[in-house]
Parts: C-alpha cells; sequence; structure tokens
C-alpha cells in the first residue's frame, strides 16, 4: 500500500497539477514575461480564438492532415501486415526492422527530409526529374500543398508499423480452421479476406484508429519541425496554433484555452473508445 | 499451382524489398551525405555510395572544430559552430536515463501496489494513468514550465528530467499494471508462507519475473526522452544545457546550411536509439502487445 506513495506523489505534481494549472490558465489573459499582472477573464480566451480565422483554419488543417495519415496508414499498414503474415522464408527479417521508423528521433526524420526534398539540391527532385516525372523542381516546402503532402508523409513514415505491428499480432490469432473450412465450401482469396480476415481485425482496427486520431490530431513536432507550421500558417495546426500563441504572442491564456479545446476534442475520442469497448468491464479478472 | 505460389511469393518479396527500401532509404542518405567531403555533398548527380569518404564531419562534432565549409568549398570557421555537440550528447544522456530511471522505480513499486493490495481507488489508477498519457505534450509544456519557475529549475537539467517524467510515467504505469497482473500471485503466498518478507518478495520473486516488462517500459521511457523536442525548446534557453534535439536546430544559424555536418549529427543522434533497438528488439514488441506506445 505504502508503495503507492511515491506514484501518488509523482502524479500529482507531473500530471494533475499541470493540467488542472493548463486549465486555469484558459481563464486568464497571462503574460509570461508579467507573471504577476496575471488577470482572471472568464471565458474571453475562448471569444478570441473561436473569432480567430487562424483558429479555425488551423482545426481544418489538423482534420485534413490527420485524415489523410489516419486513411494512408491503415491501409498500406493493413496491407503490409497481410504480407509480413505470409509464410515465406526470411520473412523475420522484415519484421524485426518494421519498429525501426519509430525509434528514429522526430527531429532527424525532420533534418533529413528538409535535406532530401530541399528544392534545388535535394535527392527527391533530382530522382523525379530523372524518372521524367517532373519536369520543374517541386518546391515540396516552400509552396502549401506540397508541404502538407511532406508532414503528412514523414507521418506516414514514422507511425505506419504501428498499425502494421497491431495488426499482425492480430492476424496472428486468427485461428486456420477459418480458412481451410472455406476453402473446402470454394471461397477465393478474396471471399476469403473479405468474409474471413477482415472482420476479424474490425475490433482492433477501430482502436487502433481511434488512438491514432487522437495522437495525430495533436501532434506538434512532426508538423513544427518540418515546415514551422509554413509556409505561411499553411500547415497549422491547433497544437501549433496553441504554441505560437504562448511563445510568439506572449498570450498564454490564448494558448491554455486552445489547449482545453484540444482536450476535450482527446476526452471526446476516448469516451467513443470507452463505448466501443466497454472498456473498464473486463477489469474483473 | 506451384508455379503460382512461386510467382506470388517473389511479388511479396519484392514489394517487401521496396517497403523497407523506402523506409531505410533517408537513414541510408543521411548516412552517406555525412560522409562525403564538402564538394560531394551537393554535386550532380547525387551518389549513394560516396566517391570519396571523410570522417571530417564526425570529427568536428566530436572535437568541436569551428569548421564549417563556404560555397567554393573550403573550410572556413564561422558563427554556429559544433562546439557544444559533445555537451548535448551528454545532457540527452543525463536525463533520458533520469527520467527513466524516477518513473521506472516509481511505476514498477505503484503497479505491484494496485496489484497486490486491496484499497480504495486501485482500480482507478490505471486508467487514470491511461487518461495522463494520451495529453498532449502541448498541453502540459506551459504549466510544467510555470512549475519548474517556482521550484527555481527553468534552465537546468532537471527541469527536463522532471518534465519527462510527466510523459513517461503514466505510460509506464499502465504497462506495468498490464503485466503485474499478468504475473500469478501463487508464488509470492507460498514464500510468504514459508516466512519470507514483503520486501524479500518483492526482490526475490516479483522484480525479477517483472523484469521483461519492466526493460520494455524503460526503453519505452528512453526513447520519449530521447526524442523530445518540445520539453527542452520551451525549459532551457542556455545553448550548453540544451539536449541534442533542440541543439542540432542551432546549425540551421549558419549562413549556409552544412548538410554534412547537419546529417552526422542526425546519424549520430539515431545511433544509441537503434543500438537499443538492436538488443532490445523482443521487449520493445512486448511492449507494443500491452499497448505503451506513445506515439
Amino acid at each position: 500500500m505504502l508503495f503507492i506513495v511515491p506514484f501518488a506523489i509523482a502524479a500529482l505534481i507531473f500530471m494533475v497539477y499541470p493540467v488542472a494549472e493548463a486549465v486555469r490558465l484558459a481563464f486568464y489573459d497571462h503574460n509570461p514575461l508579467r507573471p504577476d499582472a496575471s488577470e482572471f477573464i472568464g471565458l474571453e480566451n475562448f471569444r478570441t480564438i473561436f473569432a480567430d480565422p487562424l483558429f479555425w483554419q488551423s482545426f481544418r488543417q489538423a482534420a485534413i492532415w490527420t485524415f489523410a495519415s489516419i486513411v494512408l496508414q491503415t491501409v498500406i499498414g493493413v496491407a503490409l501486415a497481410l504480407l509480413l503474415h505470409l509464410p515465406l522464408r526470411g520473412i523475420s527479417i522484415f519484421r524485426g526492422l518494421l519498429l525501426f521508423p519509430y525509434i528514429v528521433p522526430t527531429v532527424v526524420i525532420a533534418l533529413i527530409l528538409q535535406w532530401m526534398l530541399n528544392a534545388e539540391i535535394g535527392v527527391v527532385n533530382w530522382s523525379l526529374r530523372g524518372a521524367g516525372v517532373i519536369d520543374d523542381n517541386v518546391y515540396w516546402l516552400a509552396t502549401p500543398s506540397m508541404a502538407m503532402l511532406s508532414t503528412i508523409l514523414l507521418n506516414v513514415w514514422k507511425y505506419t508499423p504501428f498499425v502494421t505491428i497491431c495488426v499482425l499480432a492480430r492476424l496472428q490469432t486468427i485461428p486456420l480452421e477459418l480458412y481451410d473450412a472455406a476453402k473446402v465450401d470454394g471461397a477465393g482469396a478474396l471471399r476469403r479476406f473479405v468474409d474471413i480476415t477482415l472482420p476479424q481485425l474490425a475490433e482492433v482496427l477501430v482502436v487502433v484508429v481511434i488512438f491514432r486520431t487522437i495522437w495525430t490530431f495533436n501532434k506538434f513536432e512532426e508538423i513544427y519541425l518540418l515546415t514551422k507550421g509554413g509556409p505561411g500558417t499553411s500547415t497549422f495546426n491547433l497544437a501549433i496554433y496553441s504554441f505560437e500563441q504562448s511563445v510568439a504572442n506572449l498570450k498564454m491564456g490564448v494558448g491554455a484555452a486552445t489547449g482545453v479545446v484540444m482536450m476535450m476534442l482527446l476526452f471526446a475520442g476516448s469516451l467513443l473508445y470507452m463505448r466501443v469497448f466497454r472498456f473498464a468491464e473486463d477489469d474483473s479478472a | 499451382m506451384k508455379v503460382f505460389d512461386l510467382i506470388r511469393s517473389a511479388l511479396a518479396w519484392l514489394t517487401l524489398l521496396l517497403v523497407t527500401f523506402l523506409m531505410c532509404f533517408p537513414l541510408i542518405w543521411a548516412m552517406s551525405t555525412s560522409v562525403k567531403p564538402p564538394k560531394d555533398v551537393m554535386a550532380t548527380p547525387p551518389r549513394v555510395i560516396p566517391q570519396e569518404f571523410t570522417i571530417e564531419n564526425y570529427r568536428n562534432l566530436i572535437t568541436g572544430k569551428q569548421q564549417y565549409f563556404r560555397a567554393d568549398q573550403a573550410y572556413v570557421p564561422t558563427t554556429s559552430a559544433p562546439q557544444h555537440f559533445t555537451s548535448w550528447f551528454a545532457n540527452s544522456v543525463i536525463v533520458s536515463v533520469g527520467s527513466t530511471a524516477i518513473s521506472i522505480v516509481i511505476s514498477t513499486l505503484a503497479a505491484y501496489s494496485v496489484t497486490r493490495f486491496r484499497y480504495r481507488g486501485r482500480r482507478i489508477i490505471p486508467y487514470f494513468s491511461l487518461l495522463g498519457y494520451m495529453i498532449p505534450s502541448i498541453i502540459l509544456v506551459f504549466p510544467m514550465f510555470m512549475v519548474m519557475s517556482e521550484l527555481r529549475l527553468t534552465n537546468t537539467l532537471w527541469s527536463l528530467t522532471f518534465g519527462y517524467v510527466s510523459i513517461t510515467l503514466p505510460f509506464s504505469m499502465w504497462l506495468l499494471w498490464a503485466f503485474f497482473r499478468g504475473i500469478p500471485v501463487e508464488l509470492e503466498e507460498a514464500a510468504m508462507i514459508d516466512g519470507a518478507s514483503r520486501l524479500r518478495v518483492f526482490i526475490d520473486i516479483v522484480l525479477p519475473s517483472a523484469l521483461p516488462g519492466i526493460i520494455a517500459a524503460a526503453i519505452f521511457s528512453l526513447i520519449v526522452s530521447w526524442n523530445d523536442f518540445l520539453f527542452a525548446r520551451v525549459f532551457i534557453n542556455s545553448i550548453e544545457n540544451l539536449p541534442l534535439t533542440v541543439g542540432v536546430m542551432h546549425f540551421f544559424e549558419g549562413v549556409h546550411v552544412d548538410w554534412g555536418l547537419m546529417m552526422a549529427s542526425a546519424v549520430l543522434m539515431t545511433v544509441p536509439m537503434a543500438v537499443l533497438f538492436m538488443l532490445m528488439q523482443r521487449h520493445l514488441v512486448a511492449g507494443f502487445g500491452a499497448g505503451a506506445v506513445k506515439g
């Protein structure tokens, strides 16, 4: 019982207090350079963000970014898991490599992508030109739509393996008898995939998609390190909006209010998750 | 049918090779750039296998020699120099290991407590942790900064160590709880009937059987703290106290970006994680299974 005490103390200082403080700040006008002039202003910060076109732009861009990333991650991730599930020789080498992108620091992949996607001297433009795909250099990080695409690519590169590993683990538990029975009944490969594999995967896919959506929506470093939210504000999401309000505009209250909105969305997502799985119930074991 | 199987295997293999290539190419390209002499870094056509090989970039990072290269391909000293690289590296090691040690000790004790003792509220703690680890860093970072200012710890490595605990503690707790729950208590009970003390049982029986879970939690903690950018960006303002992730951003400040040097630091930043990864691969997958992944 005493063993819980350090956790309780640490949780209070490092988890509960910061979150409570973040919520409190959202109702204050707080300038980090003049902390004594902090003042309670009620819902004013929320009014500010909801009236700010940039907030809604960031929201929209975050939604696009998240949606595109999740769709690509899920489709590629499942396809890869199905491939890795095939009984091929030497396939365990690939399975081992899968986790690699996850351990590469976001800073590192962002630096490398800035170098590879460099418009003038980057290897990507050079290869695409050589292959005849493009005639002129693509300004990957300097045009809004391409910058968005680049951040999506970074995200997909780094987190698709997560989907693959979760799906692969589930695939390995599908009883083979199901497939044998279907084969006897004359079901083709596609039929077996649609009727057996997909329903079996449905549950893990829902979990993975909800979790990845929540996390992707709130990502900061994956975008900030590659484009700083730019060019202009074309790759801002809510996390970057909140950061810029707090750091560049010195409006910690506005930044915190954005954080509160993000938290509400997150809790809505988590509730959805718990609703789907009635998660607390299986705790009786 | 045989032929069909063969073609199918070949296709699968080809696809997997392509995927592996896409997955590994950024790192391969970084390594290749990092060992090229300046005149070859921007040469066309770009070559994956360098024509000439040099370790100059690595040497500059490690010795802190102020050499950068200019468009006329000569090495010249510039204002933003790699002389802090080794301290950044050391800082990264200290804060990652420190925060990992703290959160592992605390969460091991806590996980043992909630799975072995009965008291009010013990059920809620793991779920509370799960919720805690879903909260994005961007929400925690500014309040944590204010906590650190109160404690007069800003701009110290302590602030980062504690800051990372706020991320690593909740998911270590969640993972270890799932792990401890799976360890049968019968052995412990038998030992206690034989007269062993609670502490003895904890050290001799519980810890060894929980080791794989503890290792997995530790690896994930190390990865998360090693890779963090945001906390360090907000907490630390003197250049020599930075960890690697924020430190290397200073290499962008020169007039010319020295991509060779940049890629060398990217490679060095990945090496410790890659080594850890190779040594501990098995445990990492176990951690994924238990849902310990923050990402």
